[in-house]
């Protein structure tokens, strides 16, 4: 049984000239680590989008964690983690890293609903987990960006996804913050949580097979299982064919 | 419910008009001045003004005019920033400048006609001549904010930080954000014909800016908020009655004086260098 089933969907975006994603189809099984690569404007983050239906999909089927994408969305978006490319939080922001983090709950909580015990333990653990407790005071807006990336990540973790989404999840943090997360990401992965990982940087996958995606022109080009080491040659190899 | 308080029914009934106008306004103000909807509230007094101006022309009420066409105006903010791809902001711009022809044209209209008179209360307002009634719905629609922050207080709090982040999350970001439309289009046409159409901005932007000095968190925002608003416009009313002063602008003109002292004293901004 795969936990996203996405079938010849295309995604346009409203104004768009043309459809960003092409006739694309994409199976994901529990505890897969995939890495989808790509080159710039190749529909990464508009695929990760079309998952979990922030983005429509104009055309095509799609099942996420055993829901029709099209008439569950939200529902969808309950279950399924991303954490976003792009971000800016000025720094008036009025909230601090631990009610950010709680927000990530908030959507599976449901309306009218108050965070409830197992809600703060999971805040709780997912702080310790990135390792922010020092920051969980302090206003998500005054922090660095990799603390601020950090507590998004944390958001997620919070959130106890049934899938996890990372867009380019480590753009601004330094090389031991992308270890150690790395092995947070494999583990999840290990428990059966697939991950999708936007990424220009290959180091510190888990050393399990990996399902890799690459993606050019809204299209997928690769779509097979490979070893770590095999992702950045095979990328290079897709991109430089075009 | 002040007549204990103030024996003279007129100002009694001002300072309970302006005391649950500050209440929804200084509370939405929170949340709209977060969002980057600031003009909101601008759009929608003309809104209101607009409705109004329809309501008098086709001689109906111009309270209730003004509720359904500043609600419509608000059902349209959504689709049409959604399908011309603009900003929020910029769609207000386009709804504002519509509405403020609409009122205007009509309002010169009925003037030209000689039956103008009235429509310098929606642009000034009046807190002379005011109905039970009108009180009342201003205590409901206080309440009703009251308990919409109370129970979406959530779902408000992801609006408020970041958009595509509480969707992601799985929150029904549109069906709050619509509520939110809703409840500022009814408060603003409620409160117009006490503040006026130009002066209302006044009470959805200036308190939430004072309390936005002081407070580190959205919980004491809300508090505060209609607190400074309610306390500063009781206090004009009250100045207002007692040196014969326009009311509105006065009001105006003292929470800009808060304004201004919570910006030159706000400890924000202060660092402690001696701590470190
Ligand atoms: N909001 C939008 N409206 C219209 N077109 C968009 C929008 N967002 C992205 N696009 C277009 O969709 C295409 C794919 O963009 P996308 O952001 O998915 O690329 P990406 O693979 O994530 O690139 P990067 O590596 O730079 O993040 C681009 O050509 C871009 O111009
Ligand atoms: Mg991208």
């Amino acid at each position: 049984m795969s936990i996203i089933e996405l079938n010849e969907i295309y995604t346009a975006y409203e104004g768009g000239d043309k459809p960003v994603i092409r006739d694309l189809s994409l199976s994901v099984k529990p505890g897969e680590y995939v890495v989808i690569g790509g080159p710039n404007s190749a529909g990464k983050t508009t695929l990760l989008e079309s998952i979990n239906g922030l983005i429509r999909i104009t055309h095509g089927s799609a099942t996420v964690c055993g829901l029709d994408l099209r008439r569950s969305g939200n529902e969808v978006r309950r279950r399924v983690g991303y954490v976003i490319q792009n971000f800016y939080f000025d720094p008036f922001t009025p909230f601090t890293v631990e009610e950010v983090v709680m927000m990530g709950r908030y959507g599976r909580m449901g309306l009218l609903k108050r965070p409830s015990r197992s809600d703060f333990e999971a805040v709780d653990k997912a702080i310790r987990l990135v390792g922010i407790e020092e920051l969980a005071e302090k206003t998500i807006g005054t922090l660095s960006g990799g603390q601020q990336q950090k507590t998004m990540i944390a958001h997620n973790i919070a959130k106890e996804p049934e899938v996890m989404m990372l867009d380019e999840p480590f753009s601004n943090l330094d090389f031991n913050a992308r270890e150690y997360l790395q092995g947070i990401f494999k583990n999840m992965a290990g428990n059966g949580t697939p991950i999708l990982m936007v990424s220009h940087a290959f180091d510190g996958l888990p050393e399990t097979r990996i399902h890799l995606v690459v993606m050019n022109r809204g299209r997928i080009t690769y779509d097979n299982v490979c070893d770590a080491d095999e992702v950045e040659p095979i990328i290079r190899d897709e991109c430089a064919v075009v | 419910m002040f007549g204990f308080l103030i024996e003279n029914n007129v100002v009694c009934h001002a300072v309970e008009a302006m005391v649950f106008a500050s209440i929804a306004c200084g509370i939405l103000g929170v949340i709209i001045s977060r969002m980057s909807l600031s003009s909101l509230g601008f759009t929608m007094s003309h809104a209101a003004f607009a409705g109004a101006a329809i309501g008098m022309f086709l001689g109906i009420g111009s309270q209730m005019a003004a509720i359904f066409f500043s609600a419509f105006v608000a059902a349209l903010i959504g689709p049409v920033s959604d399908k011309a791809k603009m900003a929020a902001d910029a769609t207000l711009g386009v709804l504002f400048a519509m509405s403020m022809a609409v009122a205007i044209f009509l309002v010169s209209y009925m003037q030209y006609m000689g039956r103008g008179l009235t429509a310098t209360n929606l642009l000034f307002g009046n807190v002379i001549s005011l109905y039970r009634e009108d009180i009342y719905a201003l205590a409901a629609v206080s309440a009703l904010t009251v308990i919409f922050v109370l129970a979406f207080f959530k779902e408000i709090s992801a609006l408020m930080f970041n958009m595509k982040i509480a969707e992601a999350s799985g929150v029904r970001v549109k069906l709050v954000y619509y509520i939110l439309l809703f409840i500022v289009a009814i408060s603003v046409s409620l409160s117009l014909n006490i503040v006026g159409g130009l002066l209302i901005f006044v009470l959805l932007v200036t308190p939430a800016s004072i309390a936005s000095q002081f407070c580190f968190n959205v919980r004491s925002m809300f508090v505060a908020a209609p607190m400074i608003a309610l306390s500063v416009s009781a206090l004009g009313v009250w100045a207002g009655f007692k040196f014969t002063l326009p009311i509105a602008p006065l009001v105006a003109l003292l929470l800009t004086f808060v304004f201004a002292i919570s910006v030159i004293l706000s400890f924000k901004r202060r660092i402690n260098y001696k701590k470190y």
